[in-house]
């Protein structure tokens, strides 16, 4: 039994924050009680201090994390913020939204095992705990693994069962969907499913609906720090779709993405070649195998399949970056090969972080213009003003790039990409962790980056953000051409949702 | 591709030995074939010592490792026995560096290398931990080696970026490579050394009973003959000391 009585927190003031970040994750207000084996999920925008909420049940506020707390969170009866840490573990299990940042050890069976290491149990016992957990959340297939190999999919599932294995009553996630495909997701929803009828209580803060439809027994919705909705599944369910729209929910099941006007075609520009685009690492099987694939050129083409089929490997086969990659690109009869494509194509990267280099936001679209250095001539001020309006960005024009919100840094790096003028650009799953308001926003400017001529190239796990922007489809699968077709007609868009459905995706249900 | 500081997962094959005898050889061969003290006497096992990364190799069945470091050691060994007294002047010189330079180094470096490849970061903890070393050490070495592996990914992705946006050295713009390059690693770094952190301590780690650790080391027959190579080696100096030949 979890309560919050008058709970309200802010994080400490901090002046590099602007624009969205400010008062970001405040919460006002809270009166909650979740009971014991409830499945609650906390749902509403970034910002929106859904994962804050859970910073407090997992006790990281007030003990780790500072700010402002008034008000009590009880756990069965106890204030919180008299218990440590380490008492509160007992308890509470946390995952996390991030796989690459909760793996304290290298191998899985020592990462199940480290809660209860922690915990000073004997080693018989961990033993024991270890080999039931695994065989209760299906994870025996992952021990004696080196972390490094897993997917991210696979990483959470271990990340749930090293919180198992000390026998929590709770168990509070915090967007745990966000690196992983919708296969992964179908197959942690499992694991899901087995905790919920162990009869744990599960708090889980998410964007990504669907994968939770018959699983949640109460949805409580977050708005500007409140509480402003609380639903039972059924009551969540007869919320018609433009209404959850408007609350900057993602829809629940595909059905809801059937009206989506697709996206314009623009014709006449041409196609890009792509030849024997072939990639292995040294001593290992290909895998990436391509002889020919066109690219509408002006047009915005989505790069689907499973974990593994080769997506990511073709994008920076594409960029460049992959020296072995012999495959040339051709276009009106000019090649490219993949030292002239490096400055040919340009990518924004799954995680933006790595591509922000300077001290302002201004600085860092200079510095992505053609010619010898970034010089900061009136014109190409002007240029890069008028990119950033475009964006959404010139008020931050000053700002360091890493005070931004996420979403933001990612418009600087698309503001980057418009900068350096070069005709190819690729995304790597720029939406995986966006809420519905800023999935749209980012699929406007990608529409805008085609309106003006670019070619586009995704790789993504979200439909709606494919029906959205995108018009042809690349389909790997096992770093092979499963298929390729146009989004235009409706017959493209049923292979599109028998993809994602077949991936377990959550199209057999109807909201 | 992945670098690793120590292994992740444990390896099939091989003489498996107990992480503290592998420390153990690796301080002797560094001392009596690396900086090759000891005196005369052991100069003489210095050979002996060097046949232990060639034995590990070969149990390991490495084959292409054992061929590589026995034709430098054993060909410099050679070398030096049988072509030098025939040569004079320069190359003489030339065989004496070249051959000594192999000797020395080679065994350590070799010694060195197999030791990480083979010990696994838990078997690495669970030996500092039996070695009395206090927690206050232990943890923060595990989280270095957990933490490797992730800064060079990091440092990888970054440099990606950078060839894409056309950032070279050179051109008298190296503070800014540097910069550009190092902001983001620490930025980056930092903010997953705090959920690290936050992720850690929701599990327990720091509570105020004493951890446990499941992975099993010990001694086996294998590393008491290697313990008592060590010992040898150790014992000739200060044998010849004593007995002050």
């Amino acid at each position: 039994m979890i309560e919050c009585k008058k709970v309200s927190f802010s994080y400490p003031p901090n002046e590099t924050d602007i624009g969205d970040r400010k008062g970001h994750g405040t919460l006002r207000n809270i009166d909650l009680s979740i009971n014991d084996g409830d499945f609650v999920l906390l749902c509403g925008t970034s910002g929106c201090g859904k994962t804050t909420l859970t910073r407090l049940f997992n006790g990281l506020i007030p003990h780790y994390y500072d700010g402002k707390l008034e008000g009590t969170v009880m756990l069965d009866g106890e204030d919180m913020s008299g218990l440590s840490l380490f008492d509160i573990s007992k308890k509470v299990g946390s995952v996390f939204q991030n796989p690459r940042s909760q793996f304290f050890n290298v191998d899985t069976t020592s990462e199940i095992a480290f809660g209860c290491e922690n915990h000073g149990l004997e080693e018989a016992e961990i033993r024991k705990r270890v080999k039931l957990v695994s065989e209760q959340l299906n994870l025996t297939n992952l021990l004696d693994r080196s972390v490094f190999s897993l997917s991210g999919g696979e990483k959470q599932k271990i990340a749930c069962g090293s919180a198992a294995a000390v026998e929590p009553d709770v168990f509070v996630l915090d967007e745990p969907s966000s690196n992983l495909d919708a296969y992964s997701i179908a197959d942690f929803r499992k694991l899901l499913k087995i905790l919920k009828s162990q009869g744990k209580t599960i708090i889980i803060a998410e964007h990504r609906l669907y994968y939770l439809y018959d699983l949640a027994d109460r949805i409580i919705y977050l708005s500007d720090g409140e509480i402003q909705g609380d639903y039972t599944l059924p009551e969540f369910q007869l919320i018609p779709a433009a209404e959850k729209a408007k609350m900057g929910l993602r829809p629940l099941g595909l059905g809801e993405f059937a009206d989506i006007e697709p996206a314009s075609l623009h014709s006449g520009q041409g196609i890009w070649k792509l030849n024997h685009f072939h990639f292995a690492y040294k001593k290992q099987p290909e895998t990436l195998s391509l002889e020919n694939i066109e690219l509408p050129a002006g047009n915005v083409t989505a790069v689907i399949g499973h974990n593994g089929a080769g997506k990511t490997t073709l994008s920076r086969c594409l960029c460049g970056l992959e020296k072995r990659c012999k495959g040339i690109l051709e276009k009106d009869g000019t090649s490219y090969s993949s030292k002239q494509r490096l400055k040919l194509c340009y990518m924004v990267m799954q995680d933006v972080n790595h591509q922000l280099f300077t001290e302002s936001v201004l600085e860092e679209v200079l510095l992505s213009m053609p010619g010898k250095d970034s010089d900061e001539s009136p014109e190409n001020v002007a240029k890069a003003e008028a990119i950033l309006t475009e964006m959404d960005l010139l008020p931050y024009k000053a700002c360091h790039p890493m005070g931004l919100s996420g979403g933001q840094k990612q418009r600087v790096a698309i503001a980057s990409a418009i900068a350096s003028e070069r005709p190819v650009i690729l995304f790597d799953e720029p939406t995986s962790g966006l809420d519905l308001f800023h999935m749209r926003q980012v699929a406007d400017s990608v529409k805008g980056l085609a309106d003006s001529g670019k070619t586009i190239v995704i790789v993504t796990h979200d439909p709606e953000f494919i029906l959205r922007c995108c018009n042809y489809v690349i389909h790997l699968e096992n770093g092979r051409l499963e298929e390729n077709y146009f989004l235009q007609d409706t017959e493209g868009r049923e292979r599109l949702f028998n993809f994602f459905m077949m991936e377990g995706g959550g199209g057999n249900q109807t909201v | 591709m992945r670098r690793e500081l120590l292994a992740s997962k444990k390896k099939e094959t091989g003489l498996s030995l107990d992480p503290r005898t592998k420390l153990a050889l690796l301080i002797t061969i560094a001392l009596f074939v690396l900086s090759g003290g000891g005196g005369a006497a052991s100069k003489q096992f210095a050979p002996i010592l060097a046949a232990v990364p060639l034995i590990l190799l070969l149990t390991e069945k490495s084959w292409k490792g054992s061929v590589i470091y026995f034709v430098l050691y054993g060909g410099s060994y050679i070398l030096q026995l049988w072509a030098l007294p025939h040569l004079s002047g320069l190359p003489n010189f030339l065989v004496v560096a070249i051959c000594g330079f192999f000797m020395r180094f080679v065994p350590g470096i070799m010694m060195g290398y197999i030791t990480v490849r083979t010990t696994t970061v838990s078997e690495f903890v669970a030996s500092m931990k039996k070695l009395h070393l206090p927690e206050q050490i232990i943890i923060p070495m595990s989280v270095i080696f957990r933490f490797f592996p992730t800064v060079v990914e990091e440092y990888n992705a970054i440099g990606d970026a950078m060839k894409m946006r056309g950032i070279r050295f050179g051109g008298g713009k190296a503070s800014a490579m540097l910069e550009y390059r190092l902001v983001p690693v620490i930025m980056c770094s930092v903010k997953i050394g705090e959920e690290l952190n936050a992720a850690a301590l929701t599990r327990g780690l720091g509570g105020p009973v004493k951890r446990t650790n499941i992975c099993e080391i010990g001694f086996h027959v294998q590393d008491v003959f290697f313990l008592l190579l060590c010992v040898v080696a150790f014992a000739i100096p200060i044998v010849t000391m004593i007995t002050g030949r």
